[in-house]
């Protein structure tokens, strides 16, 4: 997917304000920040499931290489084939060769977060190929040409009005405002897909190395559509959703429903292993399971590590001040939130997203909410740290923290400074107390006043005996 | 017990009022309180933009000037923090200081939480009365665990009636250089938290940092409210000149 | 060098020495994380927890009372009497109870499913089915209507029991094993939930046996 993080700002000040989106946000946080709570709170023994959770991934990190030649050697046991991808664009010309070696045509996708980094569909379309995406939300980005603003859910920004427009416009039916009727149609219309399909290409939420397995998760019905009728079947994944065993996988499932959208569980977990047996009724005859490095492997070893625990939950970005005020699209990437903050400049270069580690207060709620306790606001920091150490940063705001930090090391000049600047900040505020220009400060009395300062500094009273 | 007051660069220049409302909470608790002349910042916005030399070279002359107290009180949960936790992080890679940032790390407190749970004051100054409500500032409440504390001692004034706003604990928006860097986002959300002070119909808004109330007054006042008082959980507790109903 | 070489030379280089696991004792072991306390009485937590999930559920005797029950479900809400069922309940007196039942895969026009279930899990009140030759997978998934015979005796409490039940009964995994929990339901327009997204539109659990047969 093209990368757009280097207009954060100009995005976000857009999204700021954008009525419809503002209004479809607050809905997002009422409805996931409190139906996690609820959902957390019916689990008595959650910081322990929690604590294990995070064990689990940080085990699987730790060996990596281990788990995945378990998982390759256990899936190909059973007929199913695993490729390796190092860069989107192998991914792409992968699914392409599978198409192709199996004389697909027509293919049916369930939601992947994986394909998104992709841009696996315009691939397969610039091929000749037709691709249908069948996950609702992911079926309206489809038809209206957009990224998705949030990992979960998709098209958060989009109203019922906005869907009906959509659906008018391509499937030709009356208009309809009504959300059962409009999701009754979205399911007319793409049956008939699922049932024609030759390749149905889903991701894989985990990928278990004791049965070489994939796990997907999802409440539509659509990735079971996807993966059972369909000749062939294709996951794609990263390298990094590999989890030892059964019971491992279940410890997870435990708290990603729960911290997504508050579920207990999602309505569909499948489990699929292998290719239709000679005798069975259903299933796909080849399945080709496509493990994508495309930057995960060169986080191992660093600071960012913690971050390949990620168990896509979304919980980071529905609890975010920053993004439950300006929305998904501003991140300009594929992940948006915290969890963007940290993937997209690993993964499309440092450079390529300046602003994304830095528009965080580092409020910490982020890292209270994650079900496997990355530590995203350490994570966002030593982003930061490669700035400065890159020089990546604008020579004012170094050059600004310098001088700060070498006045802060002579109190005696500091002192003085401190002073005079207090005295002066006072007078500019004259009666009224509070400033509303602040030279090099445009950023906060754009929006809002700075309160004056007393006066005198606390240094200069307490040397000379004032109590209050 | 020696307690060294680190009064924080903020409350220094912008309101020395809050200094001086924690040495009198931390006298009327039966503390010997030294506040160390050469003071100036603890780091954190160093350490927050990324660059780690300037963050250490201050943080190592706070080690000095603060080892050799018993405890070092902060007026604010993000300094405190800073000292407390992020501390032994920053000299993670100079196992020569290990020894002296713990000892000045573990004896650091965020100032509600020193007169709660060490000092275990049992009355305050103050004579505050009347509707305020209470915002739990980010590293405060997450770094340090400060909740229950400035309620507790809320609840020893009773005048002070306390109207819990929505979303207390949610991020006013300040974090430092972002309430600059990002200003379209920093007033958004320092606006979102005025819209729920205004919903409790307190006539004070309360907060542990300064930074989070210079953010919140600063929104206040231009959205035409001049009314709500905004005051640091020391002021309102010490029952400095001016700060009672 | 391959990208399988790559990718693997550059996690193996990453990992320095940290303490190597022995991964076939791992999964060999596969030990189980914290579970959470549960009520012991599992078939009376299976109906609620389903029920919240918007599941029907109903109780039968024996397994002869399956086709009534159906029908009056079916009849109350005047849904058609044709179904698609596994064959393992072909043999069920469905005609008697006017129920035509044939025992094959579902086709995209079929309305009503009926299918047996591995096992029950009381912690979610979710439905555990097995792919297989019997077991077509079209038939929970294609039609409106879901109908799920379950035996109170495979209620188990969590999802750890039924993994441990099916290496005990089958070894490995079969190629699919589907979790069900409830009717398909999406929220993806404006955050409402709406039942019935690709899959069925209603789910009909019934129960069958006794309380005590249930080992728990």
């Amino acid at each position: 997917m093209q990368v757009t993080a280097m207009h954060f700002k100009r995005k976000a000040a857009e999204n700021l304000s954008n009525e419809k989106l503002q209004r479809a946000l607050e809905k997002l946080q009422t409805k996931f920040v409190n139906g996690r709570a609820a959902a957390i709170a019916e689990l008595p023994n959650f910081d322990q499931i929690r604590n294990a959770a995070a064990d689990v991934r940080e085990r699987v990190i730790n060996n990596l290489d281990r788990y995945l030649l378990r998982f390759e050697q256990e899936a190909t046991a059973r007929g199913a084939v695993v490729h390796w991808a190092e860069t989107a664009d192998d991914v792409n010309r992968i699914v392409a060769d599978i198409a192709v070696l199996h004389g697909v045509q027509r293919i049916v996708k369930s939601k992947s977060m994986v394909s998104e980094e992709c841009g696996l569909n315009d691939y397969l379309e610039s091929q000749g190929l037709n691709v249908l995406e069948t996950d609702l939300g992911e079926y309206i980005l489809q038809l209206a040409h957009e990224p998705p603003s949030h990992i979960v859910a998709p098209v958060v920004h989009k109203t019922k009005e906005d869907i009906a427009d959509l659906f008018v416009d391509k499937h030709h039916r009356p208009r309809t405002t009504q959300i059962a009727e409009l999701c009754r149609e979205a399911r007319e219309v793409l049956r008939p897909g699922f049932l024609a399909a030759d390749m149905g290409i889903s991701g894989g939420n985990f990928i278990i190395a004791e049965t070489g397995s994939v796990l997907i998760i999802t409440n539509e019905g659509n990735g079971r559509l996807s993966t059972t009728l369909p000749r062939v079947h294709v996951a794609v994944t990263g390298i990094e959703k590999v989890v030892p065993t059964l019971e491992d996988v279940t410890t997870l499932l435990r708290l990603l429903p729960r911290s997504a959208t508050g579920q207990s569980i999602t309505n569909y977990v499948s489990v699929l292993t292998g290719v239709k047996g000679r005798d069975d009724a259903d299933g796909a005859e080849h399945f080709h399971i496509i493990l994508l490095d495309n930057g995960r492997s060169r986080l191992l070893g660093t600071e960012l590590q913690p971050m390949l625990r990620c168990i896509r939950c979304g919980a980071c970005m529905n609890h975010c001040p920053v993004y439950q005020n300006i929305g998904g699209h501003a991140y300009g990437w594929v992940y948006p939130g915290p969890m963007g903050s940290v993937l997209t400049p690993s993964f499309v270069g440092l450079e390529n997203a300046l602003d994304l580690p830095n528009a965080s207060t580092f409020c910490g709620q982020c890292a209270v909410v994650c079900p496997v306790k990355i530590p995203l606001p350490d994570l966002m920091r030593h982003l930061r740290n490669r700035q400065v150490e890159r020089h990546l940063r604008p020579w004012q705001e170094r050059a600004a923290l310098r001088v700060w930090s070498w006045m802060a090391q002579h109190p005696a000049l500091y002192a003085l400074s401190t002073r005079v600047a207090a005295r002066l900040l006072r007078l500019f505020a004259g009666g009224k107390k509070r400033l509303s220009h602040l030279p090099g400060a445009s950023g906060w009395t754009e929006e809002r006043d700075m309160p004056a300062p007393a006066g005198r500094t606390f240094r200069d009273l307490y040397r000379v005996g004032r109590r209050a | 017990m020696k307690v060294g007051l680190f009064v924080t660069c903020l409350v220094d220049l912008m309101r020395p009022s809050i200094g001086f409302a924690a040495l009198r909470l931390l006298e009327a608790a039966g503390c010997e309180v030294v506040v160390p002349p050469t003071q100036t910042c603890c780091g954190q916005p160093g350490y927050n933009s990324g660059d780690r030399i300037a963050a250490k070279t201050l943080a190592k002359k706070v080690l000095k000037e603060f080892d050799g107290c018993d405890y070092i009180v902060v007026p604010s949960g993000s300094c405190g923090g800073m000292i407390r936790v992020h501390y032994p992080a920053l000299f993670a890679d100079e196992p020569a200081l290990h020894e002296t940032v713990q000892r000045v790390a573990e004896r650091t407190y965020e100032l509600t939480d020193f007169l709660v749970n060490v000092a275990k004051l049992e009355s305050v100054p103050g004579r505050y009365s009347g509707p305020l409500t209470y915002h739990d500032s980010c590293s405060g409440l997450r770094e340090l665990h400060v909740q229950a504390q400035p309620r507790a001692l809320l609840a020893k004034l009773p005048g002070v009636k306390l109207a819990e706003m929505c979303e207390s604990s949610t991020c006013c928006g300040f974090g430092g250089t972002f309430s600059v860097k990002f200003g379209d986002i920093s007033a958004r959300m320092a606006d979102n938290k005025c819209v729920h002070i205004a919903r409790t119909g307190a006539g004070a808004i309360v907060a542990g940092d300064l930074g989070c109330l210079l953010n919140i007054e600063g929104r206040l006042r231009r959205r035409g409210d001049l009314q709500t008082r905004v005051l640091h959980i020391a002021e309102v507790l010490a029952g400095e000149d001016g700060v009672c109903k | 060098m391959s990208a399988r070489e790559n990718i693997l030379a550059r996690i193996g280089k990453a990992r320095g020495p940290a303490a190597a696991v022995d991964v076939d004792d791992v999964i060999r072991r596969h030990p189980r994380g914290p579970i959470p306390p549960l009520e012991k009485n599992l078939a009376r937590l299976f109906g609620e927890q389903a029920t919240r999930l918007a599941s029907d559920v109903v109780s039968a005797a024996t397994i002869a009372e399956v086709p009534d029950l159906v029908a009056r479900y079916l009849g109350e809400r005047r849904l058609t009497m044709q179904t698609v069922c596994w064959p393992g309940l072909a043999t069920l007196d469905w005609r008697a109870a006017g129920i035509e039942a044939q025992a094959r895969a579902a086709r995209g026009e079929d309305m009503v499913g009926i299918t047996g279930a591995f096992a029950g899990i009381a912690e979610t009140g979710t439905l555990m089915l097995l792919s297989g030759p019997q077991t077509p997978a079209t038939v929970s998934l294609l039609p409106e209507t879901h109908i799920a015979v379950v035996e109170n005796a495979r209620i188990v409490a969590t999802m750890e029991d039924a993994w441990d039940r099916l290496r005990a009964e089958y070894g490995t995994p079969p190629r699919a094993v589907n979790f069900i929990s409830g009717p398909s339901r999406t929220a993806d327009v404006e955050q409402t939930v709406t039942l019935g997204a690709h899959g069925p539109y209603r789910v009909l659990i019934i129960v069958v046996g006794d309380a005590r047969a249930n080992p728990a």
